[in-house]
């Protein structure tokens, strides 16, 4: 318990050295910046605090458009997993071409997504979703087809059909990989959801309020909007982990 | 065990003061590198001077290309680099830190700055009209500012909206209620695609990319903010109020050089444009001439004196300093003094 605790200590004081060291304009001293350019953390929480229900509500936006385009994503990246390993004669060619997409660049997706959905929020869950399959893709793939030693013997030793091994003996032990492609993901969506909303034609969401007020000189304003990011992401984050700890709890990673 | 953890810890931290501390020092030194060598021309050793640009290198900032394809700016001793802009490169904050000397930005953009505390000081005005349209398909009805109410209308935002936010205010319309405002990318395919009724729309760019997309100037409805009289200056010259102060002969030459290359530019906006066209092919010579051409009617409106190019009229500046306040760019009125917008430079480079 003890020892827990002092886990905990050690990053905490760190973190508030960090936010003291910030607030009393010593960062400001070393980069030689004036406050207008980096404002100070308390800066940032009364103007967080003034403006709280549009940046909740672009906060909404940007992380219901991630969490479709998430769940999309990661259902066809599984799918296609899927395929490959139950016709792997052409279902690889799937994982083939969604390796390639996954070097595409999101800045130069999301254009690419505006031409195709005429409303930001389309543009959004596309860009995301596009995103999100690729690393689904893979990990699925893995965790389908790096079975147990004799694991699929002794299942065709008892005469189970392909379809029995899928459910019986594939998907238990995708899940660990599945897990690791959903925190992949997470960050990854929201990420992609932020960028895709400096291009795209709409005027909400994180992406929008952070590049808008950091080019009209507003900086407490647009860091309001990268806190509010960055805490989104985090609280999505430990989500997933916990959901994890529950579903898997035979693997040796949660013992 | 404990100790050690401290020790490394604290060595962390030194690291990445050092590195942070490497980093400032590496930067501060840049810019003085450039500037500390400010005299006479004749001497044969040319001062070098870094102009940011606002936006791409186009038929926009064809005097500047002008000067420097005919020497004007080694006359006048100076070795100029000019550095393109983009979406998301702003020039109020490249001239601050030091990476370029001199920036061109919109007037409304620069006050915001100004506002802020930046220390930066606007010295000439190259743009005397603003060249902002509200844009839209004569199918859609859309004759007069009133007829805005319900409509899907696009900017592209980041200070580039209150033009509009002043048009629809004029002609009373509520911009969060009567209207759907949104993001407008650089090209304009959401209009001619009808995802959006009205998009904004440069004279002297995006219209230009209408015409060319095969749309006639019938076919378009076109919202002119002068005529509106919502109009905000845009294309200025702006400096870091420290470096001038330290380089104002300098600065004067780079602005004589300037006025003598938009003259030669506005005279001939042909030529300027194959000499833009030259330098950059992102867009096809036919665009830079367009382009060169609707420019030349900002830089030397007709009735104004070419010998005039750069002047600041401050009535229109006091417009867009109100206009940016009125409308919520700024939140306190604009201060409009010698230390913020200043003729004095160039006053001194127009003296014969």
């Amino acid at each position: 318990m003890k020892n827990k605790v002092i886990n905990l200590l050690w990053p905490l004081a760190f973190g508030v050295a960090i936010i003291l060291l910030w607030q009393f304009g010593i960062f400001h001293k070393l980069l030689d910046l004036k406050p207008f350019q980096l404002p100070v953390p308390s800066e940032i929480a009364s103007t967080l605090a003034a403006n709280l229900p549009k940046t909740l509500h672009d906060c909404g936006v940007t992380i219901s458009g991630a969490l479709i385009g998430l769940i999309i994503g990661s259902f066809m990246g599984f799918m296609i997993a899927a395929m490959a390993t139950f016709f792997p004669k052409w279902g690889y060619g799937g994982m083939i071409v969604v390796t390639a997409l996954n070097a595409v660049p999101i800045v130069a997706l999301s254009p690419i997504m505006n031409l195709w959905f005429s409303t930001g929020m389309a543009q959004k869950i596309g860009v995301v979703t596009v995103v999100c399959m690729a690393a689904m893709a893979i990990n699925a793939y893995s965790g389908l087809n790096n079975l147990k030693p004799h694991s699929i013997d002794l299942m065709y030793s008892v005469a189970a059909n392909k379809w029995t091994i899928f459910k019986k003996l594939r998907v238990p032990n995708s899940l660990p990989y599945i897990f690791t492609a959903s925190k992949i993901n997470i960050a990854s969506s929201i990420i992609a959801a932020i960028i895709s909303e400096y291009f795209a034609s709409s005027t909400s969401g994180l992406g929008f309020g952070i590049k808008d007020n950091l080019r009209k000189a507003e900086m407490a304003m647009g860091w309001s909007y990268i806190v509010v990011a960055s805490l989104a992401g985090v609280i999505l984050y430990c989500i997933i982990l916990l959901v994890e700890r529950d579903a898997i709890k035979w693997h040796a990673s949660q013992k | 065990m404990k100790k050690s953890k401290l020790t490394s810890l604290v060595a962390v931290i030194m690291l990445i003061l050092l590195a942070a501390t490497g980093c400032s020092s590496g930067n501060s030194a840049t810019p003085g590198a450039g500037t500390s060598d400010t005299s006479k021309p004749a001497s044969g050793k040319l001062d070098k001077v870094t102009l940011q640009l606002k936006w791409l290198p186009q038929s926009q900032f064809m005097g500047y290309y002008v000067a420097q394809a005919k020497g004007y700016y080694k006359d006048q001793g100076i070795d100029l680099e000019i550095v393109p802009g983009g979406s998301d490169i702003i020039p109020e904050q490249q001239v601050y830190n030091g990476v370029a000397n001199i920036g061109v930005t919109w007037v409304s953009s620069l006050m915001k700055y100004q506002s802020k505390g930046w220390g930066l000081v606007q010295v000439g005005q190259i743009f005397q009209k603003s060249a902002m349209l509200l844009v839209s398909k004569a199918a859609t009805g859309i004759n007069s500012p009133a007829d805005l109410k319900g409509k899907k209308v696009s900017s592209w935002f980041g200070g580039n909206e209150y033009e509009i936010y002043a048009l629809l205010a004029a002609n009373g319309l509520n911009k969060d209620t009567d209207v759907k405002l949104v993001q407008q990318d650089y090209t304009m395919n959401q209009l001619l695609k009808n995802e959006v009724d009205a998009a904004s729309a440069m004279t002297y760019n995006e219209y230009g990319l209408l015409l060319e997309s095969g749309l006639k100037d019938s076919d378009l409805h076109v919202i002119n903010m002068n005529d509106a009289g919502v109009a905000m200056l845009e294309d200025c010259l702006f400096v870091n109020s420290d470096w001038i102060a330290k380089n104002q002969d300098l600065y004067v030459r780079f602005l004589k050089a300037s006025i003598k290359g938009w003259a030669d530019a506005c005279a001939d906006p042909e030529a300027a444009g194959k000499v833009v066209y030259n330098v950059d092919q992102s867009v096809s010579l036919a665009h830079q001439v367009y382009m060169a051409k609707e420019v030349a009617k900002l830089v030397v409106p007709k009735g104004f004196d070419p010998a005039k190019i750069g002047y600041i009229d401050m009535a229109a500046i006091k417009q867009t300093g109100d206009l940016a306040y009125k409308y919520g760019l700024l939140t306190k009125p604009a201060v409009i003094s010698e230390n913020t917008v200043t003729s004095k430079y160039w006053t001194e480079a127009t003296a014969k």
